[in-house]
C-alpha cells in the first residue's frame, strides 16, 4: 500500500513538473499575446557590448556586437557584399578613397538618425591616441594614421563627411571598396556620439553608456547577465525591415548540449550558422533536422611552427611532406574540407596564386631531413584537448618520418602564449577564413607580432606592403604568388585544410543565411519564428 | 563558547589570507594571461600592452597582491577585464542562481540519502543496503558531466519532458513552474552526485551507532524500532550527517562548474569557468575570496552545530 502509494505520488510530481508551462518549444510563440522569442545558443560568451573594447576581439564578440550595432555592409559566404548601413559604394580619388552612400532611414535606438558624420566622429574618436581602445589597427589603413591606427599629430584621420549621408574614407595605399569591406566589415560600427558630445576620450570606454548599448543595429538592447545571458529586442524601425520576432534571448551553453537543446526544441538556433562536427550530423538528421552542407570554407586549420627551435627550413617542409594531409583533414572534417598548402581560401577571387603541393612524400622528407642534419631530437607539440585525436596522427605521421614528436594539451591561452613565448615547437589552431589574400598573413609577420619566430620579417614585410600598395587585382596577383612562394620554401607554419560548415537548419526559424554567419554577420532583421 | 569563536575567527585570518596567496600565485604562474588572448591571440604589442597595462600585469607580483589585497580592505573585488564590470556585481547577479540549483540539489540529496542510509544501516544487506551500495558507487563513480549529458539525452531530447537548458524559457524572467522545469534536470544531476558521500556518511554511522550497548539495552526494554531508530541511532549519528552535509556550503557559494556550463545554468560555477578560461584574474580573485570565507565560515559553523546537537561537546576549556 505504502510503495503503491509512493510510487504514486512520484509519478504525480513527474507529471506536475514535465506539465509546468508546455513542452520544450516556447510557450510565447504559442500565445499571440506572449512575446515570440529566438531562443539563440552560444557556446563562448561575449565580452564587453562596447564594440571597441573588447579584449577578447572573439567572433563570439563580434556575432554580438553585429546584432546591436550596424555595420556598412553584409558580406555573403562567397564573398559577395549587399547594403546594411551604407546603401551603395563607390572608387574615388583613382581609387584612393571610397564614398559610401548611407541610407538616410538608418537611425539609432533612441531615435537619432545616423548619418556620416557619426562615422566620422567615430572614427575620430577611435582613432585619438588619448582613446585606450583595443583593435585599434583597424584604421591604420586609413590616411592621418600611424602603423597602430592613431591619429597622426595635428592630423585628422582620412574619413569625412561630404554630407549628411555620404561617408568618404580616405586610404593610404589604392583600395577596393570591395576589398576594404571585406576585410574591415566586420570590426567598423557607428557609434550614437551624439551622446559622447564633451567627453574626453580617454573616459570614453568607460561610460555607463555601454552597460546598455544604443547602437543602430537590427537589435536593442534589453538586459545582460554578463558572461551567460543577453535579451534583445526587435528593431522595429531598422531600415533593412523588422525582424520576424519580438525578442533574440542569446544563452552561453557547453558545446555537448548545443544540438541535444535544439533537438529537444529548448533552442531555435545556434551561433556561426548552427554549425555542427561530422559526427554530430547523424545525431541530428536522425532526430529529425535538416543538415546543410556549407559551400564555401569556414574554417582553416594550420600546424604552427616556432622558427627559433626550428631554424631550418628544409626540417620545416620536412614536417610539411611528412604529413599526411588527406587523412588528417578526412579525419577531422569527415569529408568536409579540403586540403591546402596556402592560407589562402579556395573562395578568394586571389585562389588562383595559392601555393599547391604535391601530398605526403617520405623519402623525400628523409632526404630532407638527412640534408639538414636532424638531431633527433623531440619536438613539443600543444594543442587543446578537442585536438588530441589530431595530434596523435601527426605523432604517427612524423614517427614514419623518423621526427620525434610529443603532445601537450593545454588550453588555448596556454597554446597561444607557448608559441608566442618560444615554450612550445608546434602548435594546432584554426581561424575562420577571409577572402583577401593576406587576412592570415598580415598580423603575424609583423615585428609586433612575429607568433612564428621568423628570424628575419623583412622579406615577408616587403611583398606584404607591396601587395597592400598595389592597386588591382591584377597587379595583387603576381606579387601575391611570389609571397606564397616565399612561404612554401620557408614553410613558417603549415597550411592543412579548409574546412566547410555543416549547418544544422532550424526547425521553427526561417530564411537564416546559414552559411554567411562564418564572416560574423546574420541575417537576423530576414529571419522569421513561426 | 564565545572565546573559542573569538580563537577559531584570529586562526582564520591567515588561513584566509594564505588561501588568497596561494591562488593569485597559481593564476600569476598559469601560463597565458588575457593580454596573449587579446584578440584571438594575434592582437599586436600595443594592444597586449593596453590589456596588460589595464590588468597590472606590468606590476611585479608583490606589488599587484598587495593592491589587490589594499582593495579589498576598501571593500572593492576590482573590475573584470573580460566583461567591464564591478566583480561584485558579477558575483551578486550569479550568488542567486547558484544557491537555488546547488541547495535545492544538496536537499535532494540530504532527502534520498538520510533516509536510504538509515534503512541500510538498520537492516544490513537487506535490499536498502543493496539500493544504498548502488546510489553510493554510482554517485561516486559517475562523473558529472556524463550525468548531466544522460539526463539531457533522457529527459529533454527522448523523452521531451523537460528542457535541456537555461533557467527559463524566454530569458531573463519566467514563472515559478517555468524555473522549477528548467531547474530539475540539473538539480537532479547535483543531488545524485552528492547522494553517494552523505549517504555512505550516515550509513557508517549508524551502523556504529546501531552497535552500541545503549540501542540494546532500549531494545530491551521493549522500545519500538522506530523510536529506537529515530530517537537514539539517528541523533547520536547526526554529528558526521552534518559534516557531511554542511561542508557542501562552499559548493553552494563556489558552484557546480560543469552541471551550469552543460545545463546553461547562470551561477557562480559558470562564472569562475569563463574566467580561468579568458584569464580574468581579478574575476578568479573574487570567486576565490567568496569560496575561502564559505570554507572557512563552514568550519566555524561546524564546530557550533556539534555543540548543539551533542550534549558531550562543550567549549568550555577550549
Amino acid at each position: 500500500m505504502r510503495r503503491s502509494a509512493l510510487a504514486a505520488a512520484l509519478a504525480l510530481t513527474f507529471t506536475l513538473l514535465a506539465g509546468c508551462g508546455g513542452g520544450g518549444q516556447s510557450a510565447g510563440s504559442a500565445d499571440p499575446a506572449e512575446p515570440v522569442v529566438v531562443r539563440y545558443g552560444i557556446s563562448n560568451a561575449w565580452d564587453q557590448l562596447m564594440p571597441y573594447n573588447s579584449v577578447s576581439g572573439s567572433n563570439y564578440a563580434r556575432i554580438v556586437y553585429d546584432k546591436i550595432y550596424d555595420r556598412l555592409a553584409y558580406v555573403h559566404a562567397d564573398g559577395t557584399l549587399s547594403p546594411r548601413a551604407a546603401e551603395s559604394w563607390e572608387s574615388a580619388d583613382g581609387g584612393y578613397a571610397v564614398l559610401f552612400h548611407l541610407d538616410p532611414e538608418a537611425a539609432f535606438h533612441d531615435g537619432a538618425p545616423v548619418t556620416a558624420e557619426h562615422w566620422v566622429e567615430t572614427i575620430r574618436l577611435m582613432t585619438d591616441p588619448a582613446c585606450p581602445m583595443l583593435g585599434r589597427a583597424t584604421f591604420s589603413v586609413l590616411t592621418g594614421t600611424d602603423e597602430n591606427g592613431a591619429a597622426l599629430p595635428g592630423e585628422e584621420p582620412g574619413a569625412e563627411a561630404v554630407d549628411a549621408h555620404t561617408l568618404k574614407l580616405t586610404f593610404k595605399d589604392p583600395t577596393a571598396p570591395e576589398d576594404f569591406l571585406l576585410d574591415k566589415n566586420r570590426e567598423l560600427y557607428v557609434l550614437p556620439t551624439h551622446l559622447l558630445e564633451g567627453v574626453d576620450p580617454a573616459e570614453v570606454l568607460d561610460l555607463d553608456l555601454w552597460d546598455a548599448p544604443i547602437g543602430s543595429g537590427p537589435c536593442v538592447f534589453v538586459e545582460q547577465l554578463p558572461g551567460s545571458r543577453l535579451t534583445l529586442a526587435a528593431n522595429e524601425d531598422y531600415q533593412l525591415g523588422a525582424p520576424g520576432f519580438d525578442q533574440l534571448t542569446i544563452t552561453v551553453m557547453d558545446k555537448a548540449n548545443l544540438l541535444p537543446a535544439m533537438i529537444s526544441g529548448d533552442l531555435d538556433y545556434y551561433a556561426f550558422g548552427g554549425s555542427v562536427s561530422a559526427e554530430d550530423r547523424a545525431a541530428a538528421e536522425q532526430n529529425g533536422l535538416e543538415v546543410e552542407e556549407g559551400t564555401v570554407p569556414n574554417t582553416f586549420f594550420e600546424l604552427m611552427l616556432n622558427g627559433e627551435r626550428i631554424p631550418d627550413a628544409r626540417i620545416r617542409r620536412a614536417i610539411e611532406l611528412a604529413l599526411d594531409k588527406e587523412l588528417l583533414c578526412q579525419q577531422a572534417t569527415g569529408g568536409q574540407g579540403s586540403v591546402t598548402y596556402s592560407s589562402i581560401s579556395p573562395a578568394s577571387p586571389y585562389a588562383g596564386w595559392a601555393a599547391e603541393g604535391e601530398g605526403r612524400d617520405l623519402e623525400e622528407a628523409t632526404a630532407l631531413l638527412e640534408e639538414a642534419g636532424y638531431d633527433g631530437r623531440t619536438y613539443v607539440l600543444a594543442c587543446t584537448s578537442n585536438r588530441s585525436g589530431l595530434a596523435a596522427l601527426i605523432q604517427q605521421n612524423l614517427a614514419e618520418a623518423g621526427i620525434s614528436l610529443s603532445i601537450q594539451t593545454v588550453d588555448s591561452a596556454t597554446m597561444f602564449s607557448g608559441m608566442a613565448d618560444g615554450v612550445y615547437d608546434m602548435g594546432i589552431a584554426s581561424h575562420t577564413p577571409g577572402a583577401l589574400p593576406l587576412w592570415f598573413v598580415e598580423s603575424r609577420f609583423a615585428e609586433n607580432n612575429n607568433i612564428f619566430h621568423v628570424q628575419d620579417l623583412e622579406p615577408y614585410a616587403a611583398l606584404i606592403d607591396a601587395i597592400q600598395s598595389a592597386s588591382s587585382q591584377e597587379e595583387k596577383g603576381p606579387l601575391v604568388g611570389e609571397l606564397e612562394a616565399l612561404l612554401a620554401q620557408e614553410r613558417p607554419f603549415i597550411p592543412l585544410w579548409f574546412g566547410r560548415g555543416l549547418h544544422v537548419q532550424s526547425p521553427t526559424v526561417e530564411n537564416i543565411d546559414y552559411a554567411s554567419s562564418s564572416f560574423s554577420n546574420e541575417n537576423v532583421w530576414e529571419w522569421v519564428k513561426h | 563558547m564565545s572565546r573559542y569563536i573569538r580563537r577559531r575567527l584570529v586562526t582564520a585570518i591567515p588561513v584566509f589570507f594564505g588561501i588568497t596567496l596561494l591562488v593569485f600565485l597559481l593564476m600569476d604562474l598559469a601560463p597565458g594571461s588575457a593580454a596573449a588572448l587579446a584578440g584571438e591571440g594575434a592582437a599586436g604589442a600595443q594592444d597586449q600592452a593596453l590589456v596588460e597595462q589595464r590588468l597590472g600585469l606590468d606590476q611585479p607580483f608583490p606589488v599587484r597582491y598587495l593592491s589587490w589585497l589594499a582593495d579589498l580592505f576598501r571593500g572593492d573585488l576590482g573590475e573584470s577585464v573580460y566583461f567591464g564590470a564591478p566583480v561584485s556585481r558579477l558575483i551578486a547577479q550569479r550568488l542567486g542562481p547558484t544557491l537555488l540549483l546547488v541547495g535545492t540539489g544538496v536537499l535532494l540529496a540530504v532527502v534520498v540519502a538520510v533516509p536510504l542510509g538509515v534503512l541500510a544501516a538498520w537492516r544490513p544487506r537487506s535490499r536498502w543496503d543493496s539500493l544504498s551500495n548502488l546510489f553510493t558507487v554510482a554517485g561516486s563513480a559517475v562523473p558529472g558531466f556524463f550525468l548531466s549529458l544522460a539526463a539531457i539525452y533522457l529527459f529533454a531530447v527522448k523523452l521531451q519532458w523537460l528542457p535541456a537548458s537555461g533557467m527559463y524559457d524566454g530569458g531573463g524572467q519566467g514563472s515559478l513552474p517555468d524555473l522549477l522545469r528548467h531547474l530539475a534536470l540539473p538539480a537532479a544531476v547535483v543531488g545524485l552526485t552528492n547522494v553517494g558521500g552523505i549517504l555512505k556518511q550516515v550509513r557508517t554511522a549508524c551502523l556504529e551507532v546501531m552497535g552500541e550497548d545503549y540501542i540494546m539495552t532500549a531494545r530491551a526494554k521493549g522500545l519500538g524500532e522506530g523510536a529506537v531508530v529515530i530517537r537514539h541511532c539517528l541523533r547520536t549519528a547526526l554529528i558526521p550527517v552534518l559534516t557531511a552535509v554542511l561542508t557542501h556550503i562552499p559548493h553552494l557559494l563556489g558552484g557546480s562548474v560543469v552541471v551550469e556550463r552543460i545545463f546553461g545554468w547562470p551561477g557562480m560555477g559558470s562564472l569562475l569557468f569563463s574566467a580561468i578560461n579568458g584569464r580574468d584574474h581579478t574575476v578568479v580573485m573574487g570567486v576565490t575570496v567568496v569560496m575561502a570565507l564559505a570554507v572557512l565560515a563552514t568550519g566555524i559553523l561546524l564546530d557550533l552545530v556539534y555543540g548543539l546537537v551533542d550534549a558531550r561537546v562543550g567549549y568550555g576549556r577550549v
